[in-house]
């Protein structure tokens, strides 16, 4: 039976703390040519994102058209930079005695102007009306992924159990058709391999049952994981049933299974300074431009069931937002990575 | 084209683009087309690249030799830039291929065929002292089964590529492979990708329909 996993992120609960990034990049991306590569990334909103501006870059469909894209550059992917950490810490190439005491921690080599996080925490408004929210992004694992169908060598696939969307590295030749075709801009060339790489919805720990370790390693229980159709399950529960959680960017035309809980913004404070109940410091119109017309029902569902919780009744939905049981987030992928005994193929 | 049969050459010796004995044999000038968008195999390539100039490269020059043990392209064109290296993710290689069918009626539109493979060898500038060896039975089917069996060497002066790719006249192999005895008439094509053009995969310059081929036979003549 063909299914698909799918991610649901609440991005009320996102600190921002990039544990996701790094778990991702510990695990899968530190091999030579890898290091410019963060499959999972974690940026400010309002903001140019990464690659830098990847909104403006083009790909996906528009009425079902291949819309044309650009490959993002490693500068516009923002290159990882060297700092001189040992001469900080251990007082190499210190003059005098004290060793690193005199040293500053400063950039080596060409002073950068752009990286995976450079706007981070800058946001947008004018104050006391400024606002900002963390959006975690990985690959969508679309069901309608632009990468596979632009590829001319069928070498992205898309697993039928579990709709897991990979490049099959011994067929891929590094022409980059689906780095201009992703319109989320989720794919990265290796330079060293010479082939496109990208998040694998740690597919070898899914195998296992164990969720993704961005997923699992967030400290916030932001991301809920498992089959969208599960209905037992909090993905199903969130995405059809109370439909609060929905893809970014759907306009592109490739369905995402990844899904958004939208930031719930606190009141704006009126040319008076009073608080202003009737209007979110997160303008409406900025998270419709990031989640469609939808993101409007599903904040005012959102919106009910907290003032249901308050007055201490009870909410399903935000017993599930709260994530009482950690387990339960994971859709039955709670297996511990650490009792299982893992072979590198 | 005539393979001319060159029995003292070495391997290296044909290996070396500029090698005396290439100059002693006069070239194949030869028209290069773009393939059409219409013919990429994918829609997302198709979109993109109609209006677009594809095949930046529209003239070579070919000459073959063999020493009746190896036979060896020398390709030549003119390229005002020499993309050899990849300093980003938007650039790409000059490469240049040999297209060969490995089964009597085998299409070269379409890269062979279920049941009709082609064999290529493919060089490009980023592995300049490689080739590697593929065969195709269809549009976007090419694999590299082979990176040593065709030898490559190339090297770009005052804007021009001088490419040599060589393989041993007869090859056992698992894959379907054109076998090229000394005698024997075939054909060849063409290909040529202009990095600068973000030219890769289907996006690139050939020389149209099969060419003709004859190895000239051993027994004969011996010139070179």
């Amino acid at each position: 039976m063909e299914r698909q996993l799918a991610m649901v992120l609440d991005l009320n609960k996102c600190l921002g703390c990039q544990t996701c990034t790094i778990a991702c990049k510990r695990l899968w991306t530190r091999d030579e040519g890898m290091e410019y590569m963060w499959w999972n990334s974690v940026n400010t909103q309002p903001g140019r994102g990464t690659p830098r501006d990847w909104e403006d870059l083009g790909g996906g469909f528009r009425e079902g058209i291949p819309e044309p894209g650009r490959i993002p550059t490693r500068r516009e992917f923002g290159e990882a930079w060297e700092y001189n950490h040992r001469e900080v810490f251990y007082g190499e190439n210190a003059s005098g005695s004290g060793g690193g005491a005199g040293q500053h921690l400063q950039i080596q080599g060409e002073k950068p102007d752009w990286g995976p996080n450079w706007d981070e925490d800058q946001g947008g408004g004018d104050y006391p009306n400024s606002y900002y929210f963390y959006l975690p992004r990985i690959c969508n694992h679309c069901t309608h992924p632009a990468c596979l169908e632009a590829c001319p060598r069928k070498a992205i696939e898309k697993n039928a159990d579990n709709g897991i969307v990979t490049v099959n590295e011994d067929r891929c030749r590094g022409y980059r058709f689906c780095m201009e075709a992703c319109p989320y801009k989720k794919i990265y060339f290796n330079q060293a391999k010479k082939i496109s790489q990208k998040c694998i919805f740690c597919f070898p720990r899914i195998e296992q049952g164990v969720a993704p370790a961005c997923a699992r390693q967030c400290p916030g229980r932001v991301r809920f994981v498992g089959y969208r159709d599960d209905r037992d399950a909090p993905i199903y529960k969130l995405v059809d049933k109370w439909q609060v959680a929905i893809p970014l960017h759907p306009e592109y035309g490739t369905e995402p299974n990844v899904f958004y809980v939208p930031p719930i913004a606190p009141p704006r404070y009126d040319e008076n300074g009073e608080i202003d109940e009737l209007n979110p410091r997160i303008p409406e119109a900025y998270l419709v431009s990031l989640f469609g017309p939808k993101v409007i029902d599903a904040l005012v569902v959102l919106g009910e069931e907290m003032a249901k919780a308050r007055k201490g009744e009870k909410s399903e939905l935000m017993d599930l937002l709260i994530a009482y049981k950690w387990k339960e987030m994971f859709g039955g992928f709670d297996e511990d990575p650490a009792a299982i005994e893992w072979v590198k193929s | 084209m005539k393979a001319s049969y060159v029995s003292a050459a070495a391997l290296g010796t044909l290996l070396d683009p500029d090698a005396p004995i290439w100059s002693s044999h006069s070239p194949e000038r030869v028209s290069m087309l773009g393939t059409p968008a219409g013919m990429q195999p994918s829609a997302a390539i198709q979109v993109a690249w109609k209006g677009r100039k594809i095949g930046a490269i529209e003239r070579a020059e070919i000459k073959a030799l063999h020493n009746g043990e190896e036979l060896a392209f020398r390709l030549e064109w003119a390229d005002a830039s020499e993309d050899a290296e990849l300093p980003d993710n938007d650039s790409f290689p000059d490469a240049a291929a040999i297209l060969l069918p490995a089964a009597k009626g085998a299409p070269l539109m379409t890269m062979g065929a279920p049941e009709l493979p082609v064999n290529a060898w493919y060089w490009r500038a980023d592995e300049r002292e490689s080739a590697r060896h593929l065969v195709a039975t269809g549009l976007g089917t090419s694999h590299t089964f082979d990176r040593t069996g065709v030898r490559g060497q190339g090297h770009w002066k005052s804007g021009r590529w001088r490419v040599v790719m060589a393989r041993a006249l007869r090859m056992e192999s698992d894959q379907p492979l054109a076998q090229l005895p000394p005698g024997a008439e075939t054909g060849f094509g063409i290909a040529i990708w202009e990095g600068s053009s973000a030219e890769r995969g289907g996006l690139k310059s050939f020389s149209g329909n099969w060419l003709p081929l004859q190895l000239e036979p051993t027994t004969s003549g011996r010139n070179g």
